[in-house]
């Protein structure tokens, strides 16, 4: 029995790539957006040892493709120190760490932007280091953040499209399954990449939305 | 746990013919990138409304589908309707069309970013308009953008990688091949990880060299 043509399942099937797809790319987006946030405060802390360390592995991750990352976690660390990885897992650690590195260089950046005579004024007033961070630089580096962040976040949905190399079943690799079932590439990847690309559009406008309301307090009023 | 480089020793010379290929791979894409990038800027900031719109399709499209998604389109599409190229090409043509989206954005700024009193200037000395575009505002807007269109070619040896997926042996391909030889995935990688780090580190150092060659005589300017 041959299964060559396209079935109403399909549509189920591809839903559930998508589904995996979002899925990994929010938990990791989460873990990544908190990691990052974290070293980035390690830094504006000048932790001694910790900060070099922390730049260079950020440094690594960032010059060095995902697929090579992904390889060395799901082939490279079961062959050094022999434990099991599974595929998801293996996507989880990579698609964390990459993302924390990125996010690290955005905040970073977005804590400089803040001036150093506010910190100074705020120092001198007596609040601490942590009431500095809680209440002057947070507020004002998450509005100077969300839109890098946005961007960020666009492109890291289509590095989790990665994965599907490992062998987990996300959204192109149920791609990857139909055309090869139905062989009729044109179709499959052109709807595989219309889901892309309407999560992306969708993940942008919401950025949009939020840097809008963020960044009201600044906005011109009128007179 | 053992860890030891040397295992790697004989498969030197396999490896660095994978890296000549990514080289190979990325040198074409980068010149089909910015020549296509130059196209799709100038239909971008044309006075036509079709070719503004036209032009923004096809950058929005290539920026919000991933890679590899667009990679397998033109792998198993291409061959549909009759036309069978091998998979360098391929990869090639498909990097340098997603790497034009990148170029083309790089570049329209470059134009955007142009004095108007230049090319008023121009105009009014009776040149024509292709003359003007061609001898002034190319190659002004090229110079200026020589240092994102570098962030552009980085990152097109990151995503060459990719390319390891459509059977194509370059560093990353060949590196799997190295593995499934001597079973030590983690010493490979980590190897591979550090190769792409210093390679990509080597194109931005010539890149800084090139930008301050190319823009001696307005240093002051900039600087």
């Amino acid at each position: 029995m041959r299964f060559s043509d396209f079935t109403p399942f399909d549509i189920w099937l591809l839903l559930q790539g998508l589904g995996v797809s979002l899925g990994l790319f929010f938990s990791t987006s989460l873990i990544g957006l908190l990691i990052g946030t974290l070293w980035a405060v390690c830094r504006f802390y000048r932790v001694p040892v910790l900060t070099p360390v922390i730049t260079f592995f950020a440094e690594l991750l960032k010059n060095s493709p995902v697929l090579v990352q992904l390889f060395l976690v799901f082939f490279g660390l079961p062959g050094l120190f022999h434990i099991r990885i599974t595929p998801t897992t293996a996507a989880m650690i990579t698609l964390s760490a990459n993302s924390a590195a990125f996010v690290y260089v955005i905040a970073v950046s977005a804590i400089e932007s803040i001036g150093r005579d506010q910190i100074e004024a705020a120092r001198v007033f007596g609040l601490t280091r942590w009431q500095v961070l809680r209440h002057v630089v947070a507020p004002q580096a998450m509005a100077f953040a969300i839109g890098p962040l946005t961007a960020l976040l666009v492109n890291q949905l289509q590095v989790t499209s990665l994965i599907s190399v490992i062998g987990v079943v996300d959204l192109t690799k149920i791609g990857n399954i139909l055309n090869l079932r139905t062989l009729k590439p044109f179709i499959v990847w052109t709807v595989v990449g219309l889901l892309y690309y309407v999560c992306a559009k969708l993940l942008a406008w919401l950025g949009a939305r939020f840097e809008n309301r963020l960044r009201a307090h600044a906005a011109w009023r009128g007179l | 746990m053992r860890f030891d480089l040397s295992i790697l020793l004989p498969h030197l010379g396999f490896l660095a013919q994978g890296a000549l290929l990514t080289a190979e791979a990325c040198a074409l894409a980068l010149i089909g990138s910015v020549i296509m990038g130059a196209f799709v800027a100038i239909a971008r900031t044309s006075s036509s409304s079709v070719l503004r719109r036209i032009s923004f399709v096809y950058v929005d499209i290539f920026r919000n589908v991933p890679f590899i998604v667009q990679l397998f389109f033109f792998y198993y599409g291409l061959p549909e309707i009759g036309i069978y190229i091998d998979a360098f090409t391929t990869g090639v043509v498909a990097l340098s069309i997603a790497g034009g989206a990148y170029a083309s954005d790089v570049i329209r700024a470059g134009i955007m970013a142009i004095d108007p009193g230049i090319i008023e200037a121009a105009e009014v000395s009776g040149l024509s308009r292709r003359v003007v575009f061609t001898k002034i505002v190319l190659p002004i807007a090229l110079r200026t953008s020589v240092r994102p269109l570098g962030s552009v070619l980085i990152n097109m040896v990151l995503t060459s990688s990719i390319l390891s997926t459509i059977t194509l042996n370059e560093l990353t391909g060949s590196a799997q091949i190295v593995v499934s030889q001597t079973y030590r995935p983690f010493e490979v990688y980590i190897v591979l990880l550090v190769v792409y780090a210093v390679l990509t580190y080597l194109v931005s150092l010539g890149i800084a060299l090139l930008h301050r060659r190319l823009n001696r005589d307005m240093m002051e300017a900039v600087a």
